[in-house]
């Protein structure tokens, strides 16, 4: 038969765009950031309610809130010294979220990596700065993957839940934390369970006054090479492969279960590199509480990044912008701390429900065509 | 029935349809996928509500809003998917949500259900054993159950949706027999199908539907199958020479091809390069399988020894009634579950290796469940098409997207996607334009051994055609197509060789022309293997 005959019955497409045009695009981007202002907005709006009930100036209190990282120096320090980490550990829960796979494991994760970190900081301190630092972070990044790896194996071979596993690993990390930082390597005139300090060649060199350390950078890097495998590699491809379709990526020759596992592996390196840093640049120790709630935060931003790589970094500044203003907006407004955390709860929780109110819209608008196909396979009549 | 309108949003599913049955016929309900046929019925049966148009029952006009008011208007349906309780029994499930206390007999006697359904069940030979579990039943029996249960609600007008799909050919002619017996009893039936030959052997009348649209409604006695094929194709905008040639598709698709007859072009090129290949020197076959076997749960193997001796262009038909092992089968031959036993492709021996490794030898999957096994519905056509072959195009790890999106848009051209871009995710497209998608990529393979598993399943004519067409094209370049299929004519019309899966083995052997439906029919329910 003529191939002139099967092209004339279905319409040629003599113009299939390559991707939708420009203006199209930017209609759908405009589109899709409707639910994010709607979000923040009525987040806000909420949270000004709460301030004023309690009796304080909202104004007062967002001004402080989002004008203190970029009031001076201090305050951009902070803000992106609160970046890296939370960039690292939202990383670290949406890598595995992109093969359908949750790991709330980040902050054992983290912890290990501290303590990884620290172990080598304080056992050889003696080493050069070129010997030692490297060693640092690369026993603290190992240390992490490690531990996810405990939950990653689980996973594979006896079918154990990791969400299960790795909380449950959470809690093993802050005993193994507290033997170290109050047993093994214990500070005794620091009054609680913090360990000694690492070598002077394990410390993070800093940058500008008042010091960033360069562990940012290192941050940035592995943000931007994580967005780039995610966009175009082999392994971000089969990634997000697995994650859409876990039995069609199985049957067209991805191992699926290979891609979970790096997956999770690869998200506790990330953790446990989160870990050496905030040792390394930060605390120049480990001590108990050094996760802090990034875990938390971590998540939080995952989401409302959608998962996606490339929008992890930004969500994360933003995120870190009212981490850091919370303190201030405590100083000037004497609205309390915690305000900020509400904040940044209801704004991931109305970008869910706009997220089901969207939905809804384009279900109510493509269920009706789609109705239409269903028509031909009804299931049979009730009884 | 008269001016039945039913839109679904745009959609158009119903437009202003007419449709009367008369007393004491077989009336058959033709049309393709997506005709509208079904929609029609379940408007008929109260599972819709119609935007426009009446129903009269006898000369009286009812309001139909639920299947409830249909049953006490007399209509009874017979679903593609049966509803039943598999721990009941097959009274249980007759009588289930019925007032049992007080029947009726013809007579004036009071009977009881099972009086009643034994009664039902010989009048009109519907053989079933009422205390069996309805779990342990084959489809074609827990179809005569569902019969029944119509019947014994007081049906007077039974639909009937494509009901013989998955039926042997014996088990269909003792439902048309049932289907007489019903209809000399004082009833109607409606037969919903797409196979033309099924109407011409039991139907008194037919309507044609297309697009939703009634088309025709013709007595047997006035119209040939040809006839029949031409109103359900239309008009054509391509002229005579391809409404020609999708009028030959839809006698083989629709089931009216005779056996032996099937004309296929291209395949038939390939024969007698075959033939005169085996009398002179044996052509090397390009994929051998040996004692293949996939263990089962309870030491009974999904797939039991298969072994197969394939040539180059050989097209295998494998028939069989659904349950038999075919899923297993499929996966076993293309390495997407593991196996133990050979196949081999050009003498390499792939059993043991992983999937990727089969695929890139040119072993090809193009599995049943679209939707399920094909395609990543969230992501668009070119990673879709990508998915497989990307690690093979991968340079340094990164795949190149510029190209391969140019390549997405000359494969939707060449397969003739309707998609508003490449970027389109594939599972928004409709069940047609995704089997284009997944053959497209399937051919990007250069496949040596090309496996499709009821590849037409729920297409439209055109998209079948499509298929058929491609397969065709593929056994003329040398490769090995392997079709399992459970519409046997669709089997028949395709293959070179056919054999029949039943209970995870592949029994009988015939070469296009020797084989009989009702020979198949028998393997493929076990008897005379």
């Amino acid at each position: 038969m003529s191939s002139d005959l099967q092209e004339a019955p279905t319409g040629t497409v003599d113009d299939v765009a390559v991707a939708p045009p420009l203006a199209q695009r930017a209609k759908s981007m405009a589109y899709a950031a409707i639910p994010y202002v709607i979000a923040v907005l009525a987040a806000f709006v909420v949270v000004g309610v709460l301030i004023a009930v309690l009796g304080h100036d909202p104004a007062k209190a967002f001004r402080a809130v989002l004008t203190n990282s970029f009031r001076n120096e201090t305050g951009m320090v902070q803000t992106v010294h609160k970046w890296a980490p939370l960039t690292l550990l939202s990383l670290a829960f949406a890598i595995p979220l992109g093969a359908g796979r949750f790991n709330i494991g980040g902050e054992g994760q983290m912890i290990l990596g501290s303590v990884g970190a620290a172990a080598v900081g304080i056992t050889m301190s003696d080493l050069p700065m070129v010997v030692l630092l490297p060693l640092v972070i690369v026993v603290g990044t190992l240390a992490g993957a490690v531990w996810a790896g405990i939950s990653a194996w689980l996973m594979e071979s006896f079918h154990v839940n990791e969400i299960l596993s790795t909380v449950l690993l959470n809690f093993v990390s802050f005993e193994v934390l507290d033997y170290v930082a109050s047993v093994v390597w214990s500070d005794p005139g620091a009054g609680g369970a913090v360990t000694l300090p690492i070598g002077d060649g394990a410390v993070l060199p800093g940058i500008g006054r008042p010091p960033m350390h360069t562990g940012v950078l290192l941050v940035l890097l592995v943000s931007v090479v994580a967005a780039v495998m995610a966009k175009r590699s082999v392994a971000g491809f089969e990634l997000r492969a697995v994650g859409l379709n876990e039995r069609a990526s199985q049957l067209h020759g991805i191992r699926t279960g290979r891609v979970a596992v790096t997956s999770m592996i690869v998200a506790g390196g990330l953790a446990g590199l989160a870990g050496a840093i905030e040792v390394s640049g930060v605390h120049q120790r480990t001590l108990e509480g050094i996760q802090s709630n990034f875990l938390l935060l971590g998540i939080i931003i995952g989401l409302i990044a959608r998962g996606s790589l490339t929008a992890v970094p930004f969500v994360a500044f933003g995120i870190a912008v009212l981490e850091v203003g919370a303190g201030s907006m405590q100083r000037v407004s004497g609205a309390p701390v915690e305000i900020v955390l509400i904040l940044e709860g209801l704004i991931l929780l109305f970008l869910l429900m706009s997220d089901v109110a969207t939905e809804r819209l384009q279900r109510a608008r493509a269920g009706r065509s789609a109705r239409r196909a269903s028509a031909t396979a009804t299931p049979g009549a009730p009884a | 029935m008269s001016g039945i309108r039913k839109t679904f949003g745009p959609v158009v599913a119903l437009d202003g349809v007419d449709f009367t049955v008369a007393n004491r016929e077989i009336h058959g309900l033709l049309g393709g996928n997506g005709a509208g046929k079904t929609t029609l019925m379940n408007v008929l049966y109260g599972l819709y509500a119609p935007d426009a148009g009446t129903v009269e029952v006898d000369g009286s006009p009812v309001t139909i809003t639920s299947p409830k008011d249909a049953i006490t208007a007399g209509i009874g349906m017979v679903h593609q998917n049966f509803l039943q309780v598999d721990v009941f029994t097959v009274t249980e499930n007759i009588v289930l949500g019925t007032d049992s206390t007080k029947l009726v007999a013809p007579d004036g006697s009071t009977q009881t259900p099972a009086q009643r359904i034994a009664e039902l069940s010989s009048r009109f030979g519907l053989t079933v054993d009422p205390g069996a579990r309805v779990a342990d039943l084959p489809v074609g029996v827990r179809q005569r159950v569902e019969i029944l249960k119509a019947l014994y609600r007081g049906a007077k007008v039974l639909v009937l949706d494509e009901p013989t799909t998955n039926l042997t050919p014996q088990e269909v002619d003792d439902l048309f027999s049932s289907m007489r017996a019903i209809v000399d009893d004082g009833m109607s039936v409606v037969l919903i199908t797409h196979k033309i030959r099924e109407t011409m052997e039991v139907c008194d009348r037919m309507t044609v539907m297309r697009d939703g649209r009634w088309i025709a409604t013709v007595d047997k006695a006035d119209t040939t199958a040809d006839d029949l094929a031409a109103t359900m194709i239309g008009e054509i905008a391509g002229g005579d020479a391809e409404a020609a040639a999708l009028a030959q598709t839809a006698q083989v698709s629709l089931g009216e091809e005779e056996l032996g007859e099937a004309s296929l072009d291209t395949s038939s090129e390939a024969e007698p390069e075959g033939a005169a290949a085996d009398t002179v020197t044996p052509t090397p076959a390009r994929v051998t399988v040996r004692g293949l076997t996939v263990a089962g749960k309870g030491g009974k193997p999904l797939v039991d020894d298969v072994t197969l001796s394939l040539r180059p262009g050989e097209i295998l038909g494998i028939a069989g009634v659904a349950g038999n092992g075919q899923g297993e089968l499929a996966e076993a031959l293309t390495g997407t579950r593991s196996a133990t036993g050979s196949l081999s492709v050009d003498g390499a021996e792939l059993v043991g290796r992983p999937t990727a490794a089969w695929l890139g030898s040119g072993v090809v999957y193009v599995p049943e469940d679209r939707q399920r096994d094909g395609i990543l519905p969230g992501a668009g056509i070119t990673e879709n098409l990508v998915l497989g072959s990307h690690r093979t195009r991968a340079k340094a790890g990164m795949i190149n997207w510029r190209a391969a999106r140019t390549e997405a848009v000359a494969a939707i051209k060449e397969f003739s996607v309707k998609t508003p871009s490449a970027a389109t995710p594939c599972g928004q497209l409709s069940g047609g334009n995704i089997q284009r998608v997944i053959l497209a990529r399937a051919f990007a393979h250069n496949p040596k051994l090309l496996l499709l598993h009821n590849p037409t399943r729920g297409l439209d004519l055109r998209s079948t055609q499509f298929v058929y067409d491609r397969v065709r094209r593929a056994a003329s370049q040398g490769c090995v197509v392997i079709v399992i299929s459970e519409d046997l004519d669709e089997v028949l019309a395709l293959s070179d060789r056919v054999t029949v899966a039943y209970s995870g083995r592949l029994v009988g052997e015939f070469a296009r022309g020797e084989a009989n439906p009702y020979d198949l029919g028998r393997l493929m329910t076990g008897v005379g293997a």
